[in-house]
Formats: C-alpha cells, sequence, structure tokens
C-alpha cells in the first residue's frame, strides 16, 4: 500500500503511504479512465459491490440494493451518497485529500450525475427527475463550505 | 562487494555522516538514520505475559483472524474460557492461502475452483512477513510455522512503463546503476563547482566526492559512461568469459532524461522502504500457514461459520446472537464476561451493538481500500528459464501494476503461479466490478506485455477482489490524518465490555502485524479490567 496522500501527515499514515507506494509503480496517478456514460461507470465501478442486477449482496454484512431501493427518489440523496461515501462505501468525489492508490476514483460532476440518472432509471427504478451536472457541482460545493 | 576506499581518504566519520543527512534532510531523516545505526531504539513487540486470569472469567472473541487468534491463543493460556464465533470455515480471516482444489465464492455467487498443480499457491491476502514484524515471526516460531526468504528486489526482475522505452521493460539493476549514478555525476559537478561550500567544509567536500564516485561508479574524471566500472554495477552486453573467447564486453547506460521521464525510477523505491528492506519472510507453503497454525492451536475453541448478528452487553457480561451457516442459519446465542472484537468495520459497522456514540462514529469513519489479486498458472517457468528471475517483483504502471514470481521451487521443472495483478484505487475497482474470468484474461492480457511468454504458456488462474468476499467487504481500513484524528482513540478505548481489535485498531494499516499487536493491546487491558472486576459475576 503505497501511497503519496497529501493529507496523511502522522507517522501512522505514512507508514501506511510506504507500504502503498512500494506495491504501485511509478507513483503516477491512477488515470481516470471511465466513459462519461452512465451504464458504462455502473458497470466499471458500482456494480463490483452493488451487482450487475443492482440487487446487492449479503454475506457476513451486505451491499444494499439499487433495484427498488426508494432512497433514489431523492436524488440529492444519492447526489450526496456519491459526494461523501456513507459508511463503509467511500466518497467518489473526494478531491482534496484522495489517495490515487488505495483510494476510490474520483468522478467528475458529469460522471456522478450521468451515473445517478443511470440508476434512478434501471433495474426496474422509474425515478423521476434528472441530475444535472450543475446540480452536482452546487451540492459539492455546498458540502465543502460546511 | 564490499566497497573499496580507493584513494587512501578516511571514510566518512558516522558523525560526520549523521551531521550530513541532518542538515540536508532535516530531524525526521537524522532520526530514522541514528536508528539504523543502533542509536535510537523503537518499541517493538514484546512477548504478553498475562498472568492468572480470574477464576471463571470469560471471553467471547470475534473473528478468527490474525487479531482474534492471538488473542483467543493468549487468554487461553492465562486461563481464561474463551469461544471464537468465525464466519468462514476456516480460521484466517485475511491471512489465507488458494491451493489446487480450493473452491471459492465471492459475492454475487461467482463460483471459482483453483486448479493450481499441488504446491502452487497464492496469497489473496498479505504475503510478507517483515523481519521487524517481530510478533509475526514470533508466533511462527511458537507455533512451528517454517519460514523462507520472501525476495522483494531482484536485480534482475523488471521495471516497466508503457509509454517509455517502447514498452519493453527494463532491468532493475541496469535503472538503479543508471539512476544512481547519473545523480552521482550530477552532485560531483555541483560539488567541484563550489555550489555545496556552505553546506560542507573542505575535509568533507573531497570526502563527498570520493563516496559519489564509489556509489555511482563514476570514472576517475566523475562522468557516469559506458565502461567497465559502470557495467560492474549496470552488467554488461557480453559477461566477462574464460579464454580467448571471454573478452567482456560493457553495455550502454540509459541516459538520465529516460529515467526521469519514464518514471522508472519509482520502481527503485518499495525495496528501500521499511516494511520492505530484507529480511523479509514468508511461510513454506503460503501465508496461510499461520492461521492454519493458530486454527490447530485452538481446536474446538473455534466455531466456524457464525454469522453474527447482534452484540450486546450490560454490566454483566455480553451476549452476541449469532446465525449457524452450517444449521442452515439457525439463530444461537453465545455470553461472555467480555468481549475481543476483531470484525472488520466494512462488517462490523451493519451489526447492531450496544455500545456507546462515539465508539459507533469511529466504526463508521472508515471505508475500506479496495485491491484485487490475480493467481496465475503457466506451463513452465519461463521468467526462470528464459530471463533468470528467480523469486522477487516485477513493477509496471499497467492497472496489474505488479507481477511477483514465486520465492519457492527455483528450478523446477514443473509448472509456476505468478501472482499475476496486485491492483489498488481505480484499477481494483475495475477489477473488481469485472467476472473472475474476465480479471484473469486482463490480467495475462496485461502481463504479457512484460512476458511475451503468456501467451504460449498460460493455463488458467484465479482471481480475488476484496470487496467482494464475503467475510471482509473490503481489503483494509482507509484512516485519513483527519478520521484517526478524530476517531482512533475511541475506537480503541473499551465500551463497557467490548474492546475492538484487528488492523483497523492498529497503526499498522494493513499489516498483520498491526492486527496482531492491537489484539495483544486489548487483551492486556482487557486482563487489567478483569482483575480489577474481579471473576465472572
Amino acid at each position: 500500500m503505497k501511497l503519496l496522500w497529501p493529507t496523511f501527515t502522522c507517522c501512522v499514515a505514512l507508514g501506511l503511504a510506504v507500504q502503498a507506494r512500494a506495491d504501485s509503480s511509478g507513483g503516477q496517478p491512477v488515470p481516470t479512465r471511465f466513459a462519461a456514460a452512465g451504464k458504462a461507470l455502473y458497470e466499471s465501478i458500482c456494480q463490483g459491490c452493488h451487482m450487475p442486477d443492482a440487487r446487492g449482496a449479503t454475506g457476513a454484512g451486505s451491499y444494499p440494493a439499487l433495484a427498488g431501493d426508494a432512497a433514489l427518489a431523492s436524488a440529492d440523496f444519492a447526489v450526496i451518497t456519491l459526494l461523501q461515501g456513507r459508511r463503509n462505501m467511500p466518497s467518489f468525489g473526494d478531491a482534496a485529500g484522495a489517495d490515487l492508490f488505495a483510494m476510490p476514483p474520483r468522478l467528475s460532476d458529469e460522471q456522478i450525475a450521468a451515473v445517478i440518472n443511470y440508476v434512478r432509471t434501471n433495474f426496474g427504478n422509474r425515478f423521476k427527475g434528472t441530475v444535472t451536472p450543475a446540480q452536482v457541482a452546487a451540492m459539492r460545493k455546498a458540502l465543502s463550505g460546511r | 562487494m564490499m566497497p573499496r576506499a580507493k584513494h587512501g581518504q578516511p571514510p566518512l566519520t558516522r558523525r560526520g555522516l549523521l551531521t550530513m543527512i541532518g542538515m540536508s534532510a532535516g530531524g525526521t531523516a537524522m532520526y530514522q538514520a541514528m536508528s539504523s545505526l543502533g542509536f535510537a531504539r523503537d518499541s517493538g513487540f514484546s512477548p504478553v505475559k498475562l498472568g492468572a486470569a480470574p477464576r471463571g472469567a470469560s471471553v467471547l472473541v470475534l473473528g478468527a483472524g490474525i487479531a482474534g487468534m492471538v488473542a483467543a491463543f493468549e487468554l487461553r493460556d492465562a486461563g481464561y474460557r474463551v469461544q471464537v464465533l468465525e464466519y468462514n470455515a476456516r480460521p484466517g480471516g485475511r491471512n489465507w492461502t488458494l491451493r489446487g482444489g480450493d473452491r471459492y465464492t465471492e459475492l454475487g455467487g461467482f463460483m471459482q475452483e483453483c486448479r493450481f498443480d499441488p504446491g502452487l499457491y497464492i496469497n489473496p491476502g498479505p504475503w510478507r512477513l517483515p523481519h521487524h514484524h517481530r510478533g509475526m515471526l514470533g508466533y511462527c516460531r511458537r507455533l512451528g510455522v517454517q519460514l523462507e526468504p520472501f525476495i522483494q528486489t531482484n536485480y534482475n526482475a523488471y521495471v516497466h512503463a508503457s509509454r517509455a522505452f517502447g514498452g519493453r521493460p527494463q532491468r532493475y539493476r541496469t535503472v538503479r546503476a543508471d539512476f544512481h549514478g547519473h545523480v552521482a555525476e550530477l552532485l560531483a559537478k555541483v560539488t567541484h563547482a563550489g555550489r555545496l561550500d556552505e553546506a560542507v567544509t573542505a575535509e568533507d567536500r573531497e570526502r563527498l566526492l570520493e563516496s559519489l564516485r564509489e556509489w555511482g561508479a563514476l570514472e576517475r574524471d566523475y562522468t557516469y559512461r559506458k565502461g567497465a566500472t559502470s557495467a560492474d554495477r549496470r552488467g554488461w552486453v557480453r559477461d566477462p568469459g574464460g579464454g580467448l573467447s571471454g573478452e567482456p564486453v560493457p553495455s550502454e547506460p540509459i541516459a538520465l532524461a529516460d529515467i526521469a521521464r519514464s518514471g522508472l525510477w519509482a520502481g527503485l523505491i518499495p525495496g528501500d522502504t521499511y516494511d520492505m528492506q530484507p529480511s523479509i519472510f514468508q511461510p513454506v507453503g503460503g501465508m496461510g500457514r499461520v492461521g492454519e497454525a493458530f486454527g490447530r492451536e485452538l481446536g474446538a475453541l473455534i466455531r466456524y461459520q457464525a454469522r453474527v448478528v447482534d452484540i450486546d452487553q450490560d454490566e454483566r457480561g455480553v451476549r452476541v446472537t449469532y446465525e449457524d451457516l452450517a444449521l442452515g442459519g439457525a439463530r444461537q446465542t453465545a455470553a461472555a464476561d467480555w468481549c475481543v472484537c476483531t470484525i472488520p468495520l466494512s462488517v462490523l459497522g451493519q451489526i447492531p451493538m450496544k455500545v456507546g456514540g462515539a465508539m459507533q462514529a469511529a466504526i463508521a469513519a472508515c471505508p475500506y481500500a479496495a485491491a484485487v489479486k490475480v493467481g496465475l498458472q503457466f506451463k513452465r517457468r519461463f521468467w526462470e528459464e528464459d530471463e533468470e528471475i528467480y523469486g522477487g517483483i516485477s513493477y509496471t504502471d499497467l492497472p496489474i501494476t505488479v507481477i511477483g514470481y514465486p520465492m519457492y521451487d527455483y528450478f523446477s521443472r514443473g509448472k509456476g503461479v505468478l501472482l499475476g495483478a496486485y491492483c489498488w484505487a481505480g484499477a481494483a475497482a475495475e477489477f473488481t466490478a469485472l467476472p473472475p474470468e474476465q480479471r484473469v484474461a486482463r490480467a495475462v492480457e496485461q502481463g504479457s506485455q512484460i512476458h511475451p511468454q503468456y501467451r504460449q504458456e498460460f493455463e488458467h488462474g484465479v482471481a480475488v477482489a476484496w470487496h467482494r468476499v464475503p467475510s471482509n467487504l473490503g481489503c483494509f481500513a482507509l484512516w485519513t490524518e483527519d478520521s484517526r484524528q478524530r476517531h482512533y482513540r475511541d475506537l480503541c478505548e473499551f465500551d463497557g465490555r467490548i474492546v475492538l481489535a484487528g488492523e483497523h485498531a492498529s497503526h499498522l494499516p494493513a499489516w498483520q502485524e498491526g492486527a496482531l499487536l492491537s489484539g495483544l493491546d486489548a487483551i492486556e487491558r482487557l486482563h487489567r479490567r478483569a482483575l480489577a472486576t474481579g471473576a465472572a459475576a
């Protein structure tokens, strides 16, 4: 776990940083290779946990289903969740402090809007309203200002 | 080979060296250097001696990983009545080895059957035991786990940048020699030009120049160039041989700008870091041997296939409800005076637990890192036969990040298993989202850019994505400076009769040693409380 984390300054974090660096090559950021299309994003990131059918999965703990998830009726809920993370779901919107080696990719406003719109209108979901990149940007600003 | 002092200059004194390091790198580097020279000491691991348990006192341990099993092992020896609940059907947790015949079903129901030949394996989780991880090494000794060297740095392995040198991998040896050689030449130039006069005395200046020449394999005129001197570091086009045909041919160094632009210098760093310096060890037969040994030792104290669904406590004790997966999920309860809970936070955060807000907030504060490992079996050990790579690791900027060569069975004529990928972050997220067979296919495709033999020799593989591992839902807890500042203490403090342990409750996240030291720290505090409280209520 190597790891170049600008915000990790204590010795502990540095130890982790060093370890992380050891297995990365070149210390270069992992490029954001994610296509803007919501479907492609879902299939290249989200389904890792929420599963290809968006029904989630259960082992010792669970990943929630997004299919039929009533919480998605609130587009803001979805935007905030992607930007800030929720419990063991990491933030996908964090810029400062996100370590590119160990942290998840940082998605743009366009990408976050695209994937939310995809999830809210697929897998049997028929939620109304479309999230725009401008809404995501505004929420990003509001959250960072807190 | 020992460095030769050619010109009669006395070597830098130790104090002179420390002074130079302190000037150039500041106090931290100086302290580190002092540690390495034996002046400063770190605390490290010391064996626990709990003393006798209060009569009848009992402890319930949740999780049979390293933290939970070391806790159970020591508590049992002290006389506590111990029971361990484990979700998996095997001991070890992230200490785990996949071998031929193993079946593994990840979340989503994707089942893989590992078809490796007998004796071949991959470790989906940890694979290194550094020499200063005294706890892990100490318990290996006590449990009779046989160790062998883990090769971190192999000078004949590769560093690879997909867009440099036409995509051709470079030998670690040549990049190291050339990077050091060019840097030494530049520093010598600066020194000769008097630019360091404020930093070093005239006496030390001569010593510095001498050390640069030796360290960088410079010629007498302080240049780094093709010749016998540089070839002694970077290797030859034709190695020295015998008789009339044995005249050696030196090799041409890579230009400094090419190394800098390619980023290949970064591949030199891993083996220089504290956790990856030699000596490093691995258990013979796979890292899982450690967990298996602990499991044998604890025997019937561990109840497997127990899925914890509720953790309750009051002033008298702890009561845990679990589903017995071997009995179709029938609900059972287990009770004890105390509880050491080592369940990963990614899972624990979903289990109702009667603890205060501070610990709850701490549990919710850590997302988990993504990581993916892929093991690939090949018909022959072409990395040894064709390329003289015996163990060690090649580093690449491709998403697979590494190719790890088996550090056992050298020169075997049989098949071999490589660690074909160790993905992190965004690459790990992408690999996780793929079905296992596509992760394997992608690792083969990328690895073939470094070893073209992949295409001919590949047989089959297995892929483990840690966010899909049913017992874990992630690889390791991701602390930030801020979250650690706010929550770490609350995570580690007792809440009533419950204490948490695991790599997440350590200053060595992701390392087994962190889990082990966390487990020992927790039971030492538990024992003091138990003595103060008296026996079972």
